[in-house]
């Protein structure tokens, strides 16, 4: 249970930026010393606009509401010229309605809701056409990941996290198969959402609680869940050790956090070998001109160790055209060719003559997936570590 | 005394009582209360978090509001009952002349049409905080319904009607 006053109020000087996380339901103003010295010391410091992010800062009561507001007008009147513009989250119900009310101090105040900027390149992944796909996706990669859970420490019973649940396919699986105690699924696309809720209701699956969060910033408290889940997601985020952060604090101590990325170069095929390899590097250069790294999966221990776990456990499988139907693998690469061929490197502005020969690549995965000699793999890191006690 | 708006939810989910000195003992009763009674109310609903991190905003305001203004003898009781479309929150205090005349006062604020500029003037204008914040801000900013039911024996309940905004679910 969070106490009243676990806030922390940091000013960052660089980006002119006071960043406010927590709960802050005071009795009174003069238990809020340290926040009004941040927010002087802001005001000294900062020229031209002073940020007051609060995509964090999940409880705030009336009496500390009128101490942001003394401190609005405070500015105002020690700096007229300096414009505050407040960072609120979509995720916390009141924030927006709340801190809106600060622009009736004076012209000088905006606020802003962030969120979508956190996501790049994903608009095209919430497409609902892409579903069927998503769903394919995780029924080829479940074959392995089931055996593989429980060598990274799940187990019946078990208090779980899946963030960036997408679909809610994965979660639904986890919760047929290991039946956790509690199991909490989190994303930011509110179609991916409705559409799981859809899923799992006609499933009667009743014991999952599907919640629109920021994996960057989770209403989630600390220390909550023995498994915490992520799968191929740090590879679409820009930045992807602000997720690893949320995942370790939200972890208990001695639970374990586990992810799945790719190496899409590592994306192999027989016959046309030659070709499929061309193309897959050329996809990993496409994500990361989208400032995404599909390339992550092998980079996973140094990411978990980096973010202060340890007994970190690493493996690799390949999924392949010999797992179940080889035409739900070529679906798959046929879904990436429309994605990566037929739209991002359209909106990067490659040419026709580089778009036909991507395509190429795909077409050749595809064939080598349908060729009763032919041989198809699609290979995914599996990592997990474990939160220090 | 305005009449309750609306039948009582027939879902009672919580019920809380506690002896109002214990209660009036430690501010920070009303953010564990508040919290508590959130997680186990946001069950089953279309999306628990958001939903527990707005009814604790509620309920932490309107105990906040009775910490402040209570009648010290005696016990509080707080009920919570799940419905369709609203929810509904019930505090019984304790109360005395001038606890039921804030309440009554409070309560004409809270219907009246301008509640949300008394709101903002309360939030920017007044330099010592005024007790009927939270309520003010119920109304204005939560569309909440707030009543007063008088009890036999000197208590009063305050009832408070709401519907969480589930609109960006």
């Amino acid at each position: 249970m969070q106490s009243t006053m676990s806030y922390t109020a940091r000013f960052d000087e660089n980006n002119q930026e006071i960043v406010l996380a927590g709960s802050i339901r005071p009795k009174g103003a003069d238990e809020l010393a340290e926040l009004r010295k941040t927010f002087d010391r802001a005001i000294q410091a900062t020229r031209g606009t002073l940020y007051l992010n609060a995509k964090r800062l999940v409880q705030l009561n009336n009496a500390g509401f009128q101490e942001i507001t003394n401190f609005v007008k405070s500015a105002g009147l020690q700096k007229p010229n300096l414009k505050i513009t407040v960072i609120t989250s979509s995720y916390v119900g009141w924030s927006l309605r709340k801190f809106s009310l600060l622009q009736k101090i004076g012209s000088n105040v905006t606020v802003e809701q962030y969120d979508k900027d956190f996501y790049p390149g994903q608009s095209v992944l919430e497409d609902s056409g892409f579903i069927p796909i998503l769903r394919t996706q995780t029924k080829m990669t479940w074959r392995h990941e089931r055996d593989l859970l429980p060598r990274h420490g799940l187990k019946p019973a078990m208090a779980v996290a899946d963030i960036c649940c997408g679909i809610g396919d994965f979660a639904a699986l986890v919760y047929k198969e290991f039946q956790p105690s509690r199991l909490l699924a989190i994303d930011h696309s509110k179609p991916s959402l409705a559409y799981a809720r859809k899923v799992a209701s006609d499933f009667h699956i009743e014991g999952i609680e599907y919640v629109h969060g920021d994996a960057a910033n989770l209403l989630v408290e600390d220390n909550e869940f023995d498994f915490v889940t992520c799968r191929h997601s740090l590879q679409v985020f820009d930045r992807p050790e602000l997720i690893l952060k949320e995942l370790f604090r939200i972890c208990k101590p001695g639970g374990r956090v586990y992810i799945t990325n790719e190496k899409n170069s590592h994306c192999l095929g027989e016959p046309r070998a030659d070709s499929i390899q061309w193309t897959y590097n050329e996809v990993a250069r496409l994500w990361a001109h989208f400032k995404m790294d599909i390339e992550l999966g092998p980079k996973s221990r140094r990411f978990l160790l980096d973010a202060g776990f340890d007994d970190v456990q690493v493996e690799s499988f390949m999924v392949t055209n010999r797992d179940g139907d080889p035409q739900d693998f070529a679906d798959v690469i046929a879904s990436w060719e429309d994605v990566y061929a037929g739209q991002m490197a359209v909106q990067r502005g490659d040419t026709a003559e580089f778009i036909a020969r991507f395509r190429q690549g795909f077409q050749d995965h595809i064939s080598a997936a349908l060729h009763p000699k032919g041989y198809a793999g699609w290979p995914i890191w599996a990592a997990s570590a474990r939160k220090p006690r | 005394m305005q009449p309750v708006n609306h039948e009582a939810p027939a879902g009672r989910v919580l019920d809380i009582a506690m002896a109002t000195h214990l209660f009036a003992s430690d501010w920070a009763y009303c953010d564990q209360m508040a919290t508590y009674a959130a997680a186990l109310v946001s069950q089953r609903r279309a999306d628990s978090l958001r939903y527990a991190n707005l009814f604790s905003s509620v309920l932490n305001e309107l105990l906040e509001t009775v910490f402040r203004q209570h009648h010290p003898h005696g016990e509080i009781a707080c009920r919570i009952f799940r419905g369709e479309p609203h929810d509904r929150i019930e505090l019984t205090i304790p109360c005395d002349a001038s606890t039921r005349a804030f309440y009554e006062s409070a309560m004409v604020d809270a219907s009246s049409p301008d509640v949300a500029e008394k709101y903002l003037s309360s939030l920017l204008d007044n330099a010592i905080s005024d007790p009927r914040i939270g309520l003010l801000e119920l109304a204005a900013d939560y569309r909440a319904q707030l009543s007063l039911v008088e009890n036999a024996g000197d208590t009063l309940t305050l009832v408070v009607d709401i519907i969480i905004d589930d609109s960006a679910i």
